[in-house]
Order: C-alpha cells, then structure tokens, then sequence
C-alpha cells in the first residue's frame, strides 16, 4: 500500500518527472520564458494529470489489455480539449500566449506516463495525489527554469520590473539568450546535474562500461 | 465479463468515446458564445487600431475600443457592381462565412485567384471613418492564403483611396520568429504612405525582395521585404494585389473617387 503522503510528495524531488525521468521536455523549453505562462501551463497540466489519473484509476478493472493505451488516450485528449476551451473563453490572453501547447498537453509524456504506471494499477484516492504530486514536481521545475529566465532575460517577474534594464535606464543588462528556448535546456540540464549531485541514487549507471586505457592499446 | 474478450473491448471503446464525445461537444458549444465575443473584440480592436481615431496599445480599456469601433461607419460593399449595398446588414454579415453560401458567394476566375481563395462573397464589410471634414479614411478586409493557414488583416486607406493609411493582421498562422514579424509594429509603420496605384491607375504595390531603395522609381509602391520570409511577403503581395485588383475593390474604388460620393 503506498502511502499518500508519499504519492504526494516523492515526485517534488525525489522521482520528479522532468528532472529524473527527463519527460515533458518540449513544453518546459517553450513556455518558459515568463514566469505567468509558466504558471498556467502548471496549473493546466496538474488539472489534467488529476483528472486523467482519478477516471483512468475509476476504469481500470474494466481496461482490455489490447484497447488499454487509445482508451486512455481518449480520456486524456477529452480533458484537454476542455481545458483548453476554457482558457479560450476566460483567459484568451493567456490561451494565445500557450498558443498550441495546451494541446499538446495531450501528448505529454508525464500524463500518459502516470495513467499507465500509476492509475492503471492503484486506487482512486491515491491515483488523485499521484496525479497532483506529479503535477507539482513538474510545475516546480517549470517555475524555477521560468523564474531564472524571466529575471536574467527581461530584468522581470509577472511583468514587473525587478532589475532596472539598461533600455529603461537602469543598470542591468538581459541576457536575450535566455528568452530563447535553448535556454531552458542548459538551465534544466544545470538543475538535473545539481539534483544528481545531492541524491547520487538518482544517477544512471552508464550502459556500456568505458574502456580502460590498457584495453584500448590493442595488443 | 472476461476482460480480454473482443465484445468487451469493443463495449469499452465505444462507451468511452461517447461519454468524451459528449463532454467535450458540450463544453464547446456552450462556450462559443463567449470565445466569439472575445475574437469580435479582438478584431475591433484590430479595425480602430487602423482607423486613425485612437491610439491602440494593450493598455486600451476594451470599452475605450468599443466605443470607437460603433464610432466607425460599417458599410457593404458590392464587388461585382462597385457601389454600397445598403440592404443587408453589415454588422451580422460575415463575408468569409458567405463566401461559400450560394446566394452570395462567387467562385473566383482562376488567373485572378492569387491570394488562392477559391470563392469569395459578393459583398464585404468596410468602415468609413469620416470627421466634420469628410472622409478620413476606409478600412478593407484583405485575406489571403499564408505559409500556414488563412492569413487576415485590415488594410486602410486614406480619402484618396490610394496612399495606404495603415495595416494590421488579426489572424495569421505564419511561422514564428520568421514569418510572423508582419506583426511587427515598426515594420507595419513602414506602409504608411505607401500608394497601391500609379497615375495611369495600375496596381503597382508590393512588398520587395529586400529592403527597399528610395530613389527607385518604384519605391513609392514598395515595402521593405522581409529575409527568410519570402513565402509570406508573397502572401501579403498577392492578398493586398488581389483585394485591390479588378475582381476585388478596384470597381468600387473607382466609382468612389470618379462621383466623390456613391451614397
């Protein structure tokens, strides 16, 4: 029996979707550029990860093995088509920001990932606190690559000025390569090296075992 | 029932894809209305930003744009005979839905068709911005095909129905970081000024290859094009050379100007 508390929070740091599984990639590099879209895309893919896992987990004796993965996925592009419904009529500012990638929640890795190796076999319950504890982890990635982008790249947070840039007669000089999306793959890929280093569990063994140097003579 | 067996599968699938079915219908239709109103604004806000009338910036209250947009004399035009057609109403007519509908829509010749519409409607929306001194300026919708999807926009003119006044795109699919600069406000500024026809009444306008040398003899029709985004400079040439061609507005234009006043 899993316990809430961890299938809530294990996934913050400790098996985290992005940092340790490396899933929801794309989505983490597009929209981090301000801290707001940031934030909404977390909120939207924390909804749609809650609710894919709790009807995923209510069906899950009633799953064939065979049409298991397109039932799921139906499940999951249903909800975010709603979502994204909803952000087109209450929040069209922020719809066209996230532009296609509300969508694209659909395909999101985290999503199907959970559904298949989380909901599929637990209860409801705790399906729901997986599903919000993974939505966390990821929203907590996303915030902070949003928050260092934001801040070195427009000298902003939600908008506001925090660093006075040079261009409003301040002092700072934004770095315009962290508005870029590359960005967010050296910053991600800073805070995974970072993660690895604290919790050395997390690190991969290595696939093939380097050569020693004698081996690599010949003869 | 066996979880394996075909009959099951086929029960799950089907009821799942109901049930989602239902939802998401539901969701979207109840919420058109409100999405609808949204885009209408949004466009509004497209319109008063080439009327002249207002200075529009994101931090323009949506009343203040509202406002000016029932300021705005919204007439139709009838392409085929060039003159106002005062029976039907503009503000519920939607010409790129009536493009298809048999009653107003017209297929159009395949050598004129390149903006590559297919069929467009014989009337069309436009906005008359008159003051105390007369005509200011008229607002064209022109679209056309773009790299990706449709690609739309409001072009204005000035009373002498040939300098352009200004143009803004409200909808556009073009790539971004490349194509999508015709949103550009600094490279929408450089319209201004700019004639769609020389004196002998040819269309001469288009956007150039590259950046535009003021001294050639047609840099008076001219904007600076855009690198890498040949495709879409082609699109916005061809859309506005349509619109203004002889199956768009030119007959209207004509009788405009020939009698000052067609009303």
């Amino acid at each position: 029996m899993i316990r809430a508390r961890d299938a809530l929070l294990n996934p913050l740091i400790d098996e985290n979707p992005v940092t340790l599984q490396v899933l929801g990639i794309c989505s983490a590099l597009a929209i981090t550029n301000s801290l707001y879209s940031a934030l909404v895309m977390s909120l939207a893919l924390t909804s749609v990860l809650a609710y894919s896992n709790v009807v995923i987990s209510m069906m899950r004796r009633h799953l064939p093995a065979s049409v298991r993965i397109i039932v799921q996925m139906t499940v999951i592009a249903s909800g975010v088509i709603i979502i994204d419904e909803l952000l087109q009529a209450f929040a069209p500012e922020t719809a066209k920001t996230l532009s296609v990638f509300v969508g694209l929640i659909i395909t999101n890795c985290i999503v199907l990932g959970r559904a298949e190796a989380f909901a599929a076999h637990n209860r409801v319950g705790i399906s729901f606190l997986d599903g919000i504890g993974n939505g966390m982890g990821y929203s907590l990635v996303l915030i902070a690559v949003a928050v260092i982008r934001e801040l070195f790249g427009a000298g902003t947070l939600m908008g506001a000025e925090i660093l006075p840039t040079v261009s409003n007669g301040g002092w700072f000089e934004p770095n315009a390569m962290l508005l870029l999306p590359p960005s967010a793959f050296f910053i991600i890929g800073f805070i995974i090296w970072g993660i690895r280093s604290w919790k050395p569990e997390q690190r991969e063994q290595p696939d093939f075992a380097p050569l020693a140097a004698d081996e690599l003579r010949g003869d | 029932m066996d979880n394996e067996s075909p009959l099951k599968a086929i029960m799950v699938v089907t009821a799942t894809a109901l049930v989602c079915s239902i939802l998401v219908t539901v969701t979207a239709v109840s919420l058109q209305p409100i999405q609808r109103a949204y885009r209408d604004l949004e466009r509004n806000r497209h319109i008063v930003g080439v009327s002249g009338l207002l200075e529009v910036t994101d931090d323009v209250p949506d009343r203040q744009i509202v406002m000016a947009f029932q300021g705005l004399d919204a007439r139709l035009v009838d392409l085929d005979r060039g003159v106002f057609d005062d029976d039907v109403n503009p503000d519920t007519f939607d010409a790129r839905k009536a493009a298809s509908d048999p009653e107003f829509g017209v297929p159009i010749p395949a050598a004129q068709d390149i903006a590559a519409l297919g069929r467009r409607s014989r009337l069309v929306t436009v906005y008359v911005v008159e003051d105390a001194d007369g005509l200011q300026r008229i607002i064209f919708p022109v679209y056309g095909k773009g790299m990706w999807s449709m690609l739309s926009g409001f072009l204005a003119l000035e009373s002498d129905l040939n300098t352009i006044a200004g143009i803004t795109f409200h909808e556009q699919g073009e790539t971004a970081g490349i194509g999508d600069r015709i949103l550009a406000p600094n490279w929408q500024a450089r319209w201004r000024g700019r004639k769609l026809y020389d004196a002998q009444d040819t269309l001469r306008f288009r956007i150039a290859k590259a950046a535009v040398d003021p001294a050639a003899p047609d840099a008076a029709f001219e904007v600076d094009g855009l690198t890498g985004a040949t495709v879409t400079a082609d699109a916005v040439t061809n859309l506005v050379r349509y619109w203004f061609g002889p199956h768009g507005f030119a007959k209207f234009l004509d009788n405009y100007s020939a009698a000052g006043d067609t009303r």
